[in-house]
């Protein structure tokens, strides 16, 4: 990886630090764990059509650490991470299916794949069952802010390439 | 592009679902037994048609929620978490209340699930 690289990886991942923090001042509108517009994945969708593989985990994977300690709850790290990934898998494999016309139905399902993640590291660090409940209720909260940050996603990928910056 | 339309259709099925799912649980019939758990554990369960009006402190690593129960319905009062989502959710409905710093859940005991269908 070279500098200029490294530059624009760090860029990329700040940026998603700043919307997530940013974002962390936006009071919830429903009572329901985990429920949250997710702003910050904008940067993730357009990093996993952009970037490759491994420098889209980089960039997730720091804005979730630093974006934990920054919050202040280390519980949330779990559950951001078994959405995290979960998402970021079936969004990588999604890419080779779904063009670049279509990266807001990646994002929905990259959302949908996040808030299952979530549940059920909530349901294993839990020990019950009873959150599974949460879940319809933060899938259809998922779609629509899946759909939000996927459109805008689909604007940067088609404006902006890394090579040109 | 036959792909793209393929998974739009996937999206939409996982939206509609969720949908039904929600109103499934929302019209789930109300129940008189409630279980307060904590860690996978149950610490009470009640009949909160026989239960008169009390608080009732669960500590978990030295914090504390309150919970409170009144005129047969339950609530979480008093939590030292953060996010106070616990307080937030109100009074128990269709949804349990969950604690997730202090890992306490409470929520309405189901009969039977095949009863509560037929209804």
């Amino acid at each position: 990886m070279n500098a200029k690289r490294l530059a624009q990886l760090g860029l990329l991942t700040t940026i998603s630090l700043i919307i997530f923090i940013i974002e962390l001042r936006i009071p919830n509108i429903a009572p329901i764990p985990g429920m949250k517009l997710g702003l910050a994945n904008i940067v993730t969708v357009y990093a996993v059509y952009r970037c490759t593989a491994k420098e889209t985990a980089l960039i997730l994977f720091t804005r979730i650490i630093f974006g934990s300690i920054f919050a202040g709850s280390m519980l949330t790290l779990f559950f951001s991470l078994g959405g995290g990934i979960l998402c970021l898998l079936g969004m990588l494999l999604l890419k080779r299916a779904i063009d670049v016309k279509h990266i807001w139905v990646c994002s929905i399902l990259g959302a949908v794949l996040h808030n299952i993640g979530q549940i059920a590291v909530a349901a294993v660090v839990m020990r019950t069952a009873a959150v599974i409940s949460y879940l319809p209720f933060l899938l259809i909260s998922g779609c629509a802010a899946g759909l939000f940050t996927g459109i805008c996603a689909q604007i940067l990928v088609a404006r902006i390439d890394l090579k040109d910056l | 592009m036959k792909n793209s339309r393929l998974w739009i259709a996937a999206a939409a099925a996982v939206f509609m679902a969720a949908v039904v799912w929600c109103v499934i649980i929302l019209n789930k019939p109300e129940e008189e037994t409630v279980t307060i758990s904590q860690d996978g554990q149950i610490l009470y369960t009640l009949d909160l048609s026989k239960e008169s009006d009390r608080t009732i402190t669960v500590e978990y690593e030295g914090r504390k929620n309150v919970i409170e129960i009144k005129e047969g319905r339950i609530h979480m009062l008093e939590a030292d978490c953060p996010d106070h989502t616990c307080i937030n959710t109100g009074w128990l409905e269709d949804l349990p209340i969950v604690c997730l710093p202090n890992k306490l859940v409470i929520e309405f005991v189901y009969k039977d699930s095949a009863d509560g269908a037929a209804r």
